[in-house]
């Protein structure tokens, strides 16, 4: 009898791991029992933290008014940037990607999109859609050919994060031109030297540890002296070029600027908000808009002290080009019509109706868009002090290039050369030889 | 006086104690094959082949010893395994050493006190690695670390150090906290294997006049050597496989890449790279070799003692 329950037990604990095994897998009882039509009502959304699209309580207030008018639910998972590449990458080869994904044209369009895995969305885009999108998200949602990988919805300019109260206390705030938001190279450098005499040690921070908000230090390297990070037409990167070896000889060569390999962006921004750091470069509206961990408020450092936005130095200062930040909805084309068709009705909702305006207050950006289908989208923020302060910042909005082949490759070989920058390399041939790294990476 | 016969099972009754031995073993049988031995073989295999995780087709192609010719020019792959070896060779002894000392002296204490100094050392085993990295992380950190502030406090230093930014002191830092939370398994171990000793024969070695060394090293050693041994093989395997901390801290910047994390960096993160999945296979296949060389070495040393 006790080897007989033995032999049971045993039978069920097998059983029941032979049905966990099964338990990914389409549940054919449910799916047969149901029409076609109603199973793919329910479809998934994984979404990285653009603004508070991170934020599950204010993403299932939007998901619920989407199924109240749509009868489609969707179920949401939050990527963190950290790894969200690794996940997507992994249910992709899983074959269990979600059905859509938020996120910019350098993942949606030059990466998955440019492998085969993402639906083409050209159908949606008639003329006068055409006409309302911005010139610029559009060019970078769309593929030589014309596919269109990803329907943009917000967009910024990334810029710098100024402790304004420290400037003050330094003396460095008569080298800001606080009306434009923009500084000079000469007056950048001056200010390092201000701050430093007055606070001692790193007053900002070339972060290079990673990948993370390395828009930051490519904004900084290429603008001081008029670099460039690619040519023009995105087929080669060219941060090698004299210009850009200059400002990384004199961000190196500047007491007060350290080229740290312990920090990416994130740290950067939280040693920002503690007051160690009095420059950031890992900034942009979002940032601004966002209360600190202290919850001193918007705009505030964890002491209170004042945080406002500037354009990244450049040798005129109103010659700056910012890196832009463009997010939108892709969908993986995962074989099934019906979920397809299911996330191009999410997509016309959140992107093109009246419910835009909820998803870009939702992202803390600007709209990518002038208007959908007859919402005016200009004056959304007209009511936000901080957004409009903001605005004057984004006619600076330069060449989105990272929509160039082999940009994941590229991005480690940047960091690496910065790396190497710090340790005291010698920066033409680290500059060089990584360029040509990542330009290897992109054939 | 006639041999008692032994008595024996019926061949249905061993057949059926078969079957239920099977059965018993069937759940962690499926577990090992499917998530253990399967992906040996599949790892050894695509260490032949350019697999790419976006290939339409899983394996790629074919690419014979391609994978392994690259890994030996690859300067990255050479200083990662550098670094990994540097962290084993100081890891390793230190570890070994520093547990058999400790246990030396708190294994006669009494049991509160040698409870107590086991719960000490063993807590950081225990305590999540994410949780001790952070706390490591803010000890570290270049701008407010605690470390800097006493060093500076003290007068050991003028300017602060950035610890984990700094290559010179990056992947000690991290021998450092690799050091504390591998400690406490040992020390539990030695503790115990300390006080299995045959107390007759350290009786008898010191009725015969040996000295504490003596005993140590010709009584007690010996009979020590196979938990040792043990401690060696899983402290070199946890050197080796050193990840987490890597991926926390520093994320293989500041020269502390080791294999482990260059196989995860490539496999998964160098997407863009085609044939990286297969390289990354490669490089596991060299690691795993690595370990099996000198687990066997230690094997070897230790019998012939």
């Amino acid at each position: 009898m006790k080897k007989f329950l033995a032999l049971a037990l045993t039978l069920a604990m097998t059983m029941s791991l032979v049905a966990c095994g099964k338990k990914d897998e389409p549940q054919s009882s449910t799916s047969g029992s149901q029409p076609q039509q109603e199973a793919g009502q329910e479809i998934k959304l994984w979404t990285y933290p653009v603004g508070n699209w991170g934020d599950q309580a204010t993403v299932d207030k939007l998901m619920e008014d989407f199924k109240a008018e749509t009868g489609i639910s969707v179920k949401v998972e939050y990527l963190a940037y950290s790894d969200g590449d690794d996940k997507i990458n992994a249910a992709l080869t899983a074959k269990s990607a979600p059905d859509l994904v938020l996120e910019g044209p350098e993942r949606l369009v030059a990466n998955w999109g440019a492998k085969g895995y993402m639906v083409d969305m050209s159908d949606m885009l008639d003329d006068t859609d055409k006409a309302e999108i911005l010139p610029a998200p559009l060019a970078a949602c769309t593929t030589a050919d014309g596919k269109v990988y990803e329907y943009p919805v917000v967009m910024t300019a990334h810029c710098m994060g100024i402790n304004l109260d420290a400037f003050k206390q330094a003396g460095a705030d008569q080298y800001l031109d606080l009306e434009s938001h923009t500084w000079t190279t000469e007056n950048y450098f001056k200010a390092i030297e201000a701050l430093e005499k007055e606070f001692g040690g790193p007053v900002t921070a070339v972060y290079c540890k990673g990948q993370g908000g390395d828009q930051g230090t490519r904004a900084l390297v290429n603008n001081l002296y008029g670099g460039t990070f690619t040519n023009e037409d995105h087929t080669q990167y060219t941060w090698d070029d004299p210009m850009n070896v200059k400002a990384l000889e004199a961000l190196k060569n500047t007491k007060g600027i350290a080229f740290d390999a312990s920090l990416e962006g994130g740290d950067e921004i939280a040693l920002f908000y503690q007051g160690v750091l009095k420059i950031a470069n890992c900034w942009n509206i979002a940032q601004q808009m966002n209360p600190n961990q202290a919850n001193t408020g918007a705009g505030k450092t964890m002491n209170g002290e004042e945080i406002i936005c500037m354009a990244f130095p450049s040798e005129n200062g109103d010659d700056t080009q910012l890196c832009g930040g463009i997010w939108g909805f892709g969908i993986f084309d995962n074989g099934d019509p019906a979920k397809i068709d299911a996330a191009k009705k999410f997509i016309k909702y959140f992107a093109d109706s009246e419910h835009t305006v909820d998803a870009v207050k939702t992202a803390n950006f600007f709209p990518a868009r002038t208007a959908a289908e007859g919402t005016d989208l200009t004056t959304i923020w007209a009511d936000n002090e901080v957004m409009n302060d903001y605005q004057v910042l984004m006619p600076y909005l330069g060449d989105y290039y990272n929509v160039i082949k082999g940009w994941t490759a590229s991005r480690v070989e940047w960091f690496n050369m910065l790396q190497e920058v710090g340790q005291g390399q010698d920066i033409a041939e680290s500059a060089k030889t990584h360029a040509e790294a990542a330009n290897a990476a992109a054939q | 006086m006639a041999r008692q016969k032994q008595p024996t099972m019926s061949r249905a009754l061993q057949r059926r104690e078969n079957i239920s031995g099977y059965a018993f073993m069937l759940p962690s049988l499926i577990f090992f094959v499917g998530f253990v031995v399967l992906p040996m073989f599949i790892c050894i295999f695509m260490g032949f082949t350019d697999a790419n995780m976006h290939d339409k087709t899983m394996f790629g192609s074919f690419i014979g010893l391609q994978n392994y010719i690259r890994l030996f020019h690859d300067k990255t792959f050479l200083q990662a395994l550098w670094n990994t070896f540097i962290i084993v060779i100081i890891s390793v002894p230190a570890t070994c050493a520093f547990s058999l000392w400790v246990s030396s002296a708190i294994y006669k204490m009494g049991s509160f006190s040698r409870s107590f100094y086991r719960i000490v050392f063993y807590l950081p085993v225990v305590t999540g690695s994410v949780a001790v990295t952070a706390v490591w992380k803010w000890m570290y950190n270049n701008y407010t670390g605690i470390l800097n502030t006493v060093l500076k406090g003290v007068g050991l230093i003028d300017q602060n150090i950035n610890w984990l930014g700094d290559p010179k002191f990056a992947l000690y830092c991290i021998i450092v906290i690799l050091f504390t939370t591998s400690v406490g398994q040992p020390i539990v171990l030695y503790v115990s294997a300390l006080g299995n000793v045959d107390p007759t024969l350290v009786e008898a070695a010191e009725v015969d006049g040996a000295t504490d060394m003596q005993v140590f090293w010709k009584v007690k050693w010996p009979q020590i050597m196979p938990t040792t041994l043990y401690i060696l093989v899983i402290t070199t395997i946890n050197s080796f496989q050193c990840f987490a901390l890597i991926q926390l801290l520093t994320q293989g910047s500041s020269n502390t890449n080791t294999v482990m994390y260059h196989i995860y960096f490539t496999a998964f993160k160098l997407t863009d790279q085609a044939g990286h999945f297969g390289y990354a296979n490669a490089m596991g296949v060299v690691l795993a070799i690595a370990i099996g060389i000198l687990s066997a070495v230690q094997f070897k040393l230790a019998k012939e003692k």
